[in-house]
């Protein structure tokens, strides 16, 4: 044994994990076998076919298909209603994520100072995020409500309007959307940001505050560096996922109605599938977000990532 | 004067903190306060904040007059399932892909960030079409399949990152004083990963538990709708019914709110360690 657990400096510990050894290969390809199997069938085998399926004029449910090369993907370019979803659902994930990163590390920063039922607060607040979407929904639909709504009746009741705000009405429902999201996902943030805040040497700080260093200067130049890293991964993550949301905004809206209103690109395409019965041009609809997602992310990387955040 | 900044800095902590709370708090109480009106005064203007005779009609409601029941059991069984699945397929998976060396390993765990990316959305069509196949439609085999292999990116992710941190060292010294593979990862490995373990478990059972569009696309049959699903066709029933709709929005918070809370360290362990750096 040619180890020393004593000398495991910081950074050694991915080369420990590394084997050094050979080892039977086939049974490191065996464990990872069912894995592979479930991810390459039901994930990567769907995403495949659903790109097929984008070149065929094909129903949901019937098995008649008629291959149309590109017909989807021009009719999709001259679909005023596709150029709508995509503005509407760039409003959503770029409102909720900007949010989202400020309430989120504002809320981290809070709960990383020392105060009576830290503990508490903390698991308090990650509420939102750990109940079900439907939960979150009819909750809100129910304090938003019109008349019956509590916000309302507190808004009145305080003279900070005059007339009730109808939050679901054309007006308002993206609004009222955008609201009840950022309640619902902020605490991801809060988490992911205060998990890494909790990793910053205390000494740090210690040897900044003894230089002389303000509150705003400590926050600037170690703090802000520090979270970068993690504030790029956190970005990325929740602007795909808000990008491509589906539960949240069909439930809020149903697509019809007001609903028209936060016809995001999800929902687009799931009502071009499931109401229409359009699975081809619905399929190409999700590989056109799809590919705008990734040249999103690869201009992302382009603009923001620097190798010395080795994540 | 330095004493009196501190003093307003330590009200406006305490101020902060309370607002965090409340903001998380108060919906989920005016849910559970309309859960216990009686049908009058949950319409009544203006509102009443805490029920003025607190009773259990609407939940006796909901478990006597509609199917809740019955959702609740599939979710119940659906949700165990899929984390049962995913864990036993999962830990194996990262475990190989720590320890033993094979062609393309590192490929499959690019593979494996990559699927990371696609939404749910991008693929029901087709797994619906692929389910048509396999006849699974309409049943929770399909949905434990679809719940499992959406998960299963993340969670290799994730212990991945666990089973790394773990020194291989240990488990070397272990078989070199006689234990064979499968003690050394009992005693050792398992205790050791079990904070990531659970992290992982957490993070499936919220996934099948709070799902919609799968169920929604998949299963036909009433009796065999979960949760989310089920309720919201009570909630788009024409004239809402909001004391039953907010006791039903209790009961599925609970289970999910219980689980959390008894694991809740290990979660934000987990997401230090693994979720992020890995």
């Amino acid at each position: 044994m040619a180890s020393f657990p004593g000398a495991a400096a910081p950074g050694a510990s991915r080369a420990l994990a590394r084997p050094r050894r050979r080892r039977p290969a086939l049974l490191g390809l065996a464990g990872i076998l069912p894995a592979l199997v479930l991810i390459v069938g039901l994930i990567l085998y769907p995403v495949a076919y659903a790109i097929w399926l984008s070149f065929f004029d094909k129903h949901s449910f019937f098995p008649q298909e008629r291959w149309i090369g590109l017909g989807n993907y021009v009719r999709l370019a001259g679909d005023p209603e596709f150029w709508d979803s995509l503005w509407k659902g760039t409003v959503y994930a770029a409102g909720t994520t900007a949010l989202q990163l400020g309430f989120g590390v504002a809320a981290a920063l809070l709960l990383h100072r020392t105060f009576r039922g830290r503990t508490v607060v903390r698991a308090l607040v990650l509420f939102p995020y750990m109940i079900p979407t439907i939960v979150a929904v009819i909750v809100w639909r129910w304090l938003l409500n019109e008349t019956f709504g509590l916000v309302d009746h507190l808004l009145v009741a305080w003279r900070l309007v005059r007339q009730p705000i109808a939050w679901l009405s054309v007006d308002h429902i993206m609004t009222s959307l955008i609201v009840m999201s950022v309640w619902q996902f902020a605490p991801f943030v809060t988490l992911s940001v205060l998990a890494r805040l909790q990793t910053i040497p205390l000494e740090l700080y210690e040897a900044a505050r003894v230089d002389g260093a303000s509150a705003w200067a400590r926050f600037r130049h170690i703090t802000l560096p520090q979270i970068r890293a993690v504030m790029f991964v956190i970005i990325l993550l929740r602007g795909i996922w808000m990008f491509t949301k589906f539960d949240t905004v069909w439930l809020w809206g149903e697509g019809a109605g007001a609903g028209a209103e936060i016809r995001t690109l999800p929902i687009y395409a799931y009502m071009r599938t499931f109401t229409y019965y359009q699975a081809g041009f619905g399929a190409a609809l999700s590989v056109i977000m799809f590919l705008l997602l990734m040249v999103a992310t690869g201009l992302y990387f382009r603009l923001f990532w620097r190798d010395e955040e080795g994540m | 004067m330095r004493r009196l900044q501190g003093r307003l800095g330590l009200a406006l902590l305490y101020l902060g903190a309370a607002g965090l709370a409340a903001q998380a708090v108060l919906p989920l109480l005016w849910m559970l306060s309309t859960s216990l009106k009686p049908p009058r005064e949950v319409l009544a203007t203006p509102p009443t904040l805490i029920p003025a005779v607190p009773t259990l009609e609407n939940y006796a409601r909901l478990l006597g007059q509609t199917a809740f029941l019955r959702y609740f059991v599939n979710s119940v069984s659906v949700a165990g399932l899929t984390v049962l699945l995913t864990m036993a397929v999962g830990a194996v998976g990262a475990y190989s892909l720590t320890r033993f060396r094979f062609p393309g390993r590192e490929s499959i765990a690019r593979l494996i960030l990559c699927t990371y990316m696609f939404a749910p959305i991008m693929i029901v069509v087709p797994i619906y079409i692929l389910a048509r196949r396999l006849g699974i439609v309409d049943t929770h085999t399909a949905l434990v399949l679809s719940y499992s292999s959406f998960c299963l990116p993340f969670s290799l992710w994730l212990l991945r990152a666990f089973f790394q941190s773990i020194p291989i060292e240990l488990e070397e010294a272990a078989q070199v004083d006689g234990a064979g593979r499968p003690r050394a990862l009992a005693y050792i490995v398992a205790p050791l990963a079990l904070p990531g373990l659970i992290a992982t478990s957490i993070f499936t059972f919220t996934l099948a538990w709070n799902d919609y569009i799968f169920t929604r696309i998949l299963i036909v049959s009433d009796e065999l709708k979960t949760l989310p699903v089920g309720v919201q066709d009570l909630f788009s029933a024409a004239v809402v019914d909001w004391g039953l709709v907010m006791a039903a929005g209790m009961l599925i918070t609970i289970p999910a709110l219980a689980f959390f809370m008894a694991v809740q360290r290990h979660l934000i362990a987990g997401w230090g360690t693994g979720g992020l750096k890995g």
